[in-house]
């Protein structure tokens, strides 16, 4: 399937949870494609995402709608243990794939699916949404400006009580996610690309920790992960959490120069170093000060206009669009994704081995 | 009749299983898993069903002798996509389960179903009404609430069963009291939107009571049915009466509702101009949803009363009981 350089791609969607909400917010605005059909095995989920978003024919049978619609993109956006399947029919379809992740449980089948997607002649880009977030965009560009030195550690730590919904909502039967990292899995990649691309490092050395499960709800498999990462010169901890409050996602990175602060879910930007630093310091926590009130005047805005957690993935899929219609690589690459999925593999490790 | 309730452990389903059995039926009665009654709080005559709608289960394996369902599960809150898998998902399953040749369909459905902003001054509400023909301006209930019901009628129609659609308005009985008519609170303050609007209340018993009595209703086809009480105070005398009956409620500050309204329009002005109309505003400042609860409407209840007769539950004794029970 050749894509016209001026025509918008034909898009499909296969999956219409919550998640879809935000591919589907991104279709139904973007001039780089066009929705032309949605799939879910509830008709009644994709009927509802149908009206919600835009007229595109619905369909219960994912193979009916590859057929019939011809998309030049499916975005996979169904539990993560239907993927493989279902990229892989989409790859054979012709398709470019967006894929939610976690793509795969393991490294080796995210390799697989690589391997297919090359074999094809396809792009196949695991959603990493997070990095087009406001607050990573100013953590990469302070870092990438030298302005903290040489990047020496990285914090990533996420504490959300995600017990609270379907992942620990034991009315259900079965496990919330099926990964080898039980829920925690769900929101491990996350936490692994973040410090990736933070660190500039692709290769992990030792990871050290615990995978556990501290709630004993079976639904879950682990809801706890606090582990200490080590990359060479750079090193770092990861952390997911449901039992402290309140909801956070913090992410930390400290230099050879200096340490920058944010947070995901309330974004705020502090800069520690020079020239406050010593005698300054004092300096520097006034304009911290000031900073904070400005970051929340700003959350406040942005909660109002519903700027939230997940608008990093507009821009991501506008950039995916924008790459493959142009014939370029996409900014998410086979081998980012691979080194996500290996270093993940090494942390799942930790639960498998107890 | 063989009746299965959905939702019966909600505020509303465990009522109309208490009806259900004290008007003859064999009860099935849909319990989640996580929430099931202690066996010998049950009561002879019904039968606990474990299951979430949400997904298959054995639960499916219970419906094939019924004869009639009395659908009262539904997400009352929660974001878009939790109320979708709870109230249209959940939907989707039962229908999909449902045995053939099923004598009647009872659906709890909801005033919020309804158009508010259609009815003319002076402005009544009864069955006539038109739905909601923009339910994204609405919240994710009223959106998920119209799909259900749309769900609901299209397969009885096509099954040829039996349907009562029933339209509760705002449920109140002990647990549930709608903050006693008041809006907000601000200290020891309790403002009062629309202070002289009627509140379109039905007690949980007098609900239950006609959900369960439509089950012997003659009529073929497909009914639509409004069940709100006789009696429908003001939110200013809602407030007064819940005070009156020993409610720990604040000083009553009425707000007209004109002024509520233009509270809305300085809101929605602000949305266009700041937030390029995507907003997130509370209902008290959002201007369609500000018409579902405080606009001066009355609400019709004729053909309730006309099918059901006189309601067991008055609005001063319904009140007494609520407030007893939210005392320490």
């Amino acid at each position: 399937m050749t894509v016209e350089s001026g025509a918008p791609l034909r898009a499909a969607v296969i999956g219409c949870g919550v998640i879809a909400h935000d591919h589907l917010a991104f279709l139904a605005r973007t001039s780089n494609g066009r929705l032309v059909g949605l799939c879910d095995k509830s008709a009644a989920l994709a009927q509802a995402a149908c009206d919600h978003y835009a007229a595109a024919p619905v369909y219960t049978d994912a193979s009916a709608m590859l057929a019939n619609e011809k998309p030049d993109i499916v975005h996979v956006l169904t539990p993560p243990q239907t993927h493989d399947a279902i990229v892989r029919q989409a790859l054979a379809a012709g398709a470019h794939v967006i894929c939610e992740k976690p793509m795969t449980g393991t490294a080796a089948e995210t390799a697989g699916l690589l391997e297919a997607a090359a074999a094809a002649g396809r792009v196949l880009v695991e959603s990493r949404n997070l990095l087009f977030n406001d607050p990573v965009l100013s953590l990469l560009e302070t870092i990438r400006a030298g302005r903290i030195g040489t990047v020496r550690e990285c914090d990533v730590l996420l504490q959300l009580d995600f017990l609270a919904g379907p992942f620990g909502d034991t009315n259900l039967a079965g496990p919330g996610v099926d990964l080898p990292g039980g829920a925690v899995h769900d929101f491990l990649p996350h936490l692994v690309y973040l410090f990736q691309e933070l660190t500039d490092t692709k290769e992990v050395k030792a990871v050290h920790g615990r995978l556990e499960n501290l709630s004993g709800n079976p639904r879950a498999g682990f809801d706890f992960l606090d582990v200490l990462v080590d990359a060479g010169e750079a090193r770092g901890r990861l952390r997911v959490a449901t039992d402290v409050e309140p909801s956070a996602f913090r992410v930390i990175v400290r230099g050879s120069r200096a340490s920058v602060e944010t947070d995901l879910y309330n974004p705020f930007f502090r800069y520690e170093g020079p020239p406050d630093i010593g005698k300054r310091a004092p300096l520097g926590q006034m304009r911290a000060g000031f900073g904070l009130v400005g970051a929340g005047l700003a959350n406040l805005r942005n909660k109002i206009g519903q700027h939230g957690t997940i608008h990093g993935m507009g821009r991501m899929l506008e950039a995916v669009y924008s790459a493959i219609r142009r014939g370029e690589a996409p900014p998410i690459t086979p081998d980012d994704i691979l080194a996500t999925a290996r270093m993940t593999d090494g942390i799942v490790a930790l639960g498998a081995a107890r | 009749m063989k009746v299965l309730v959905t939702g019966a452990g909600g505020f509303l389903g465990r009522a109309v299983v208490v009806e259900a059995l004290a008007a003859g039926h064999e009860v099935l009665a849909m319990h989640r898993p996580a929430s099931l009654p202690e066996a010998e709080m049950v009561p002879a005559g019904v039968t606990v069903v474990p299951g979430d709608l949400r997904q298959g289960g054995s639960w499916r394996d219970a419906l094939g002798s019924i004869d009639a369902v009395i659908h009262c599960a539904a997400a009352a809150s929660g974001d878009l996509p939790t109320q979708l898998a709870g109230t249209v998902l959940a939907t989707e399953n039962l229908l999909a389960a449902l045995p053939s040749g099923l004598a009647r369909f009872a659906h709890v459905s909801s005033f919020s179903v309804y158009d508010f902003a259609a009815p003319n001054w002076p402005a009544v509400l009864d069955e006539n009404t038109p739905l909601e023909p923009r339910p994204l301006r609405r919240d994710a209930y009223t959106q998920t609430k119209l799909r259900q019901e749309r769900m609901v009628r299209e397969f009885c129609a096509a099954k040829g069963i039996p349907l009562a659609v029933l339209r509760p308005g705002a449920i109140y009985g002990p647990g549930k009291h709608w903050d006693y008519g008041k809006a907000l609170a601000i200290g020891p303050f309790d403002l009062i939107f629309a202070p002289l609007s009627r509140m379109r209340l039905i007690h949980v018993r007098n609900c239950a009571a006609e959900i369960v009595a439509v089950l012997e209703l003659p009529e073929p086809g497909e009914t639509m049915i409004n069940l709100v009480d006789d009696e429908q105070p003001t939110h200013w005398g809602y407030h007064h009466g819940a005070r009156g009956a020993g409610a720990p409620v604040g000083l009553a500050v009425p707000v007209p509702y004109l002024a509520v309204r233009a509270l809305g329009a300085l809101a929605w002005l602000a949305s266009k101009t700041f937030f390029r109309g995507r907003a997130r505003l509370p209902e008290w400042l959002d201007l369609p949803r500000q018409q579902v609860r405080w606009r001066p409407i009355r609400y019709r209840n004729a053909l309730a009363r006309r099918l059901f007769g006189k309601q067991q539950v008055r609005l001063s004794e319904g009140l007494q009981e609520t407030v007893a029970t939210t005392l320490p």
